[in-house]
């Protein structure tokens, strides 16, 4: 209970708050075909990922700092994993490594590991005037670079873009020169251009994101899924159809709409006041996040908490503005409410992580 | 950083403000419309009994089962007890209860698939108690329509009469068009919100009207004794080698028990009707009616007060018209025939004789007054005028050869008009078809018409007319075989020379016989007439014997005391060929 304690309480209650939706909306999305099976599912992923956090919360820095590599390690094997005759192809990426009875993402795991290795290694740096040294910034983006081009081998955009998004975020927090950030910048447009005009993009991954700006150009793909999930947020209203109620999400008119668009079920069946308190649950964990990391003394906890709000933030942004037709398609889950055990665990981590964080600078207080 | 989550948050509000409230209205309607589909739920159509209330026709509830093959695919997906899962697996559940081959119904599906089809029709009018065990095994992507379908117990016997329905409620022909409006019900509406897989959706907007049934009809028709008619009409049809034929029966009310025509159709099953069937024959076909036309010239002559039944007519073998030799039917010398004996033998010459003594526009008004050349008013769908020229239009020996059913054109059914006035005491009841409908509240209620009976004769007319018409059914007249034991029979025979439209002349005969029984006080009509017969020509010959078992049936039928007796009421010649050549 003294851990209990330390905890933010704020960060809890939102992050709880948002995998309870999370299970209802599950459930909802899913009773017409499958009944209660996959709520239940969606709990039992929920205390998992709690318990994991408690576990990491009670670890001391110490402890912590020292577990970092072989985190990494593990990460980047999991990955490795994937690649290998383990993993197992669903619509169109080798992302998951089937265990019996459930499956592992392993991309999520490695989004911990990286944030933690991330921090680990900028904050053991010589600072030259608030700015990183050139070596440490080859270091950082090595860290970065080994899971990035593991995750767009499988191929997955959507975590290739997280982890990026947490290395700009932990490289933005650690103090890197804006000369170098337009470098970086530069070069990943230079990615970007490439991934459009070669064949380093997948097929459907262009699709999807040629998708976004055409979405009534194919109606059965991407396009259609768009234009569903449209059609569900606008039949939503200001207090929405009601839990259990919303009629395309009943008629399962939106494909795997309890993971990538759950969002559309808030839209839907909670309305307006549903959709938007998602959107001001998520902000409240990122900022909280943002907020731990900048009252925390040492230099390892503000990275880790940058990368995980980077993290959270690119995430929410990018899932909900998929669902609201502001973002092109990519397959990322929303944080907490997503059904799906690899990144309810992962970002429950991430809670525990910065629950570390912020027990650590709560404990030089006192 | 925080300028970057205001602009985040707005930029999120306003487009969840634009999304869920701008444009929401417009959006949700696109939504519903995406998901609502919209079905007609057919109304029953309403009951046709016969005059005993047997079910004629009547609508069974049906169901006609389709199937999404996208949807099927996912049937048992994930299912690992080794049944068969997907298209197969949906095929094999079907043909399970529907007792059909699980290949054939997953052919249909694969086609369908093949064609990106995601509907396909797999079983038609399956009953409901089968679409509820099909329903309750949950199959993904099967959906039914419900059906009405149309049943007639008693198939080609009464067919031409009743018609058909097809699938879309649209009547062919028959009482089914005629009593239309009443019969056909007002269709419900089944309008739901389906999911993805075609499932309703729980939740969603449902509406639903009801349909409302059509009324019922009760006909005049006793459909037993038209069965049976239709049994001998067929029979003699084909062993006469005519193309067809048809006999109507009627009470002396006017009343239409039995309107056959032959040959028919399966009215069950459309797909092997002939179109040239479909027709009711009693109703459409028009034929020059030959000798039974002479009874309307002989009322007339009697009427006039011109002539008696015992009359003498001296009747030559030839006799000279308007240019034209006229002849009987069969050669004979000078006979000496009472008026009666005339009819009685269907003389021509004699009919000319007597007729000629009665002004053209005398035979035309009762001819009018009989209701020739106008339709019965009946409103059978298709039903002919028939033809009655003005009399300016007669031309040569039109005047003599209509006074014998020759040079008009009539339809059975307006000759059995005719001899129903003559058993009725010389008053004309209109024919009726239809007894009672149902009206708004359920009650049967009679079934009228503007029509009025008329008197054409007086009763002592068309008394003297069914005395005469006795000699007919004697060994002296021209059809002793419609002879039926135990009553006086009444009646006359036709054969007339039939116009073929299609060939544009005369070719072959109209062969008929119309009498009524029993001769002291008529209660029954029957009309028995068969086109263009190839073995065999007369009336007398073909078309008697078949009446003879009608009109016994229907005496029987209709419980009519036997009354015979065995003195003719007129004599038929008032002197014999021996005594002219002494």
């Amino acid at each position: 209970m003294r851990d209990l304690a330390h905890l933010d309480l704020g960060l809890l209650v939102a992050a709880a708050g948002l995998s309870l939706l999370g299970i209802l909306l599950t459930w909802s999305a899913t009773t017409a075909t499958s009944g209660s099976s996959f709520a239940v599912r969606g709990a039992l992923n929920v205390a998992v990922g709690m318990a994991l956090a408690f576990a990491v919360l009670r670890l001391d820095a110490r402890t912590l700092r020292a577990a970092v590599p072989l985190a990494y390690l593990a990460g980047v094997l999991g990955l490795l994993a994937v690649l290998s005759p383990l993993g197992s192809t669903i619509n169109g990426s080798r992302s998951w490594i089937e265990l019996p009875g459930f499956s592992v993402q392993p991309a999520e795991i490695a989004k911990v590991a990286l944030g933690l290795a991330l921090a680990s290694a900028l904050a053991d740096t010589d600072q030259v005037r608030g700015a990183l040294a050139r070596r440490d910034v080859r270091v950082g983006l090595g860290l970065a670079a080994v899971p990035l081009a593991l995750i767009m081998a499988q191929p997955d955009l959507g975590s290739a873009l997280v982890v990026t998004a947490m290395a700009v975020s932990a490289f933005a927090v650690a103090g890197l020169r804006a000369r170098v950030f337009a470098w970086l910048f530069a070069a990943a447009v230079a990615v970007a251009v490439l991934a459009f005009t070669t064949p380093l993009l997948a097929q459907y991954q262009r699709d999807r994101l040629l998708a976004f700006w055409r979405p009534e150009a194919d109606p059965s793909g991407i396009g259609y899924q768009v234009a569903q999930v449209k059609l569900a947020i606008g039949s939503g209203g200001w207090f929405g159809q009601g839990l259990f109620e919303g009629r395309s999400t009943q008629g399962g008119f939106i494909p795997f709409q309890y993971t990538d668009f759950v969002f559309s079920v808030a839209g839907e069946e909670l309305g307006f006041v549903g959709a938007l308190g998602i959107v001001a649950l998520e902000m409240f964990v990122v900022v909280r996040t943002l907020v731990i990391g900048i009252r925390s003394r040492d230099a390892f906890g503000r990275i880790l908490c940058g990368a995980i709000a980077g993290w959270f933030l690119f995430q929410s942004v990018e899932n909900i503005g998929m669902n609201l037709g502001l973002m092109p398609v990519t397959g990322v889950p929303l944080p907490f409410v997503s059904y799906g055990g690899s990144s309810m665990f992962s970002c429950w981590i991430a809670v525990g992580l910065v629950g570390n964080v912020h027990a650590a600078s709560r404990r030089r207080i006192s | 950083m925080l300028a970057v989550f205001a602009i985040i948050l707005s930029l999120f509000t306003w487009q969840l403000v634009k999304v869920q409230w701008i444009q929401a209205d417009e959006i949700a309607q696109k939504a519903t419309n995406n998901r609502l589909t919209t079905s007609k739920v057919p109304a029953a159509r309403g009951e046709i009994t016969d005059s005993a209330g047997t079910v004629l026709a009547r609508s069974v509830e049906r169901r006609d089962v389709a199937g999404d093959p996208v949807a099927a695919k996912s049937f048992r997906e994930r299912s690992t007890n080794g049944k068969p899962k997907g298209i197969d697996g949906v095929s094999q559940e079907l043909a399970r209860i529907l007792g059909g081959d699980a290949a054939e119904i997953r052919a249909t599906f694969e086609r369908a698939d093949a064609r990106d089809t995601r509907f396909v029709y797999l079983a038609k009018d399956i009953s409901p108690a089968q679409w509820s065990q099909i329903r309750a095994l949950d199959l993904p992507g099967i959906t039914s329509e419900q059906v009405q379908k149309r049943e007639y117990p008693q198939g080609t016997a009464l067919a031409p009469l009743l018609g058909s329905v097809n699938a879309q409620d649209v009547p062919g022909g028959g009482i089914e068009q005629m009593l239309n409006t009443t019969l056909q019900g007002k269709a419900g509406l089944h309008q739901v919100e389906r999911a993805r897989n075609g499932s309703e959706i729980a939740t969603g907007e449902n509406l639903d009207r009801k349909p409302v049934a059509g009324r019922g009809a009760k006909l005049t028709i006793d459909s037993d004794l038209q069965w049976f008619a239709q049994n001998e009409l067929a029979a003699q049809v084909k062993s006469s080698k005519a193309v067809s034929g048809e006999i109507v029966v009627a009470d002396k009310a006017g009343n239409i028990l039995v309107a056959a025509s032959y040959p028919s159709f399966d009215n069950n099953d459309m797909s092997t009707a002939k179109s040239e069937n479909l027709q009711n024959r009693a109703f459409t076909d028009t034929f020059e009616p030959g000798s039974t036309q002479k009874m309307v010239t002989a009322g007339a002559v009697l009427e006039e007060g011109i002539m008696t039944p015992k009359s003498h007519v001296e009747v030559p073998p030839s006799l000279k018209r308007a240019g034209r030799p006229f002849h009987d039917s069969h050669p004979h010398p000078t006979e000496y025939l009472t008026f009666a004996g005339v009819i009685a033998q269907s003389s021509n010459i004699g009919t000319i004789l007597a007729g000629e003594k009665l002004p053209k526009e005398k035979l035309y008004t009762y001819m009018k007054k009989f209701g020739l050349g106008e339709a019965t008013g009946i409103g059978f769908p298709g039903e002919s005028t028939g033809i009655v020229p003005k009399v300016s239009t007669w031309k040569g020996d039109t005047w003599y050869t209509i006074m014998f059913g020759q040079g008009l054109a009539s339809s059975a059914v307006q000759q059995v008009g005719l001899f129903q006035a003559i058993a009725n005491g010389g008053v004309r009841e209109p024919l009726k078809l239809v007894s009672e409908v149902q009206g708004g509240d359920g009650a049967m209620q009679p079934y009228t018409d503007e029509r009025k009976s008329t008197r054409v004769f007086s009763a002592k007319t068309s008394k003297e007319l069914v005395g005469m018409m006795q000699g007919v059914v004697t060994k002296d007249g021209s059809a002793p075989k419609a002879a039926v034991p135990g009553y006086d029979v009444a009646g006359k025979t036709s054969t007339a020379e039939r116009y073929d439209s299609v060939k544009g002349g005369y070719d072959g005969v109209t062969a008929g016989f119309i009498g009524m029984a029993p001769a002291k006080d008529p209660q029954l009509i029957v009309s028995v007439t068969l086109q263009r017969p190839q073995a065999g020509t007369f009336g007398g010959d073909l078309a008697a014997p078949v009446f003879s078992k009608v009109m016994a049936e229907a005496l029987r039928q209709r419980k009519i005391p036997p009354n015979k007796s065995d003195k003719l009421p007129f004599p038929i010649k008032y002197r014999s060929e021996e005594s002219t050549s002494k």
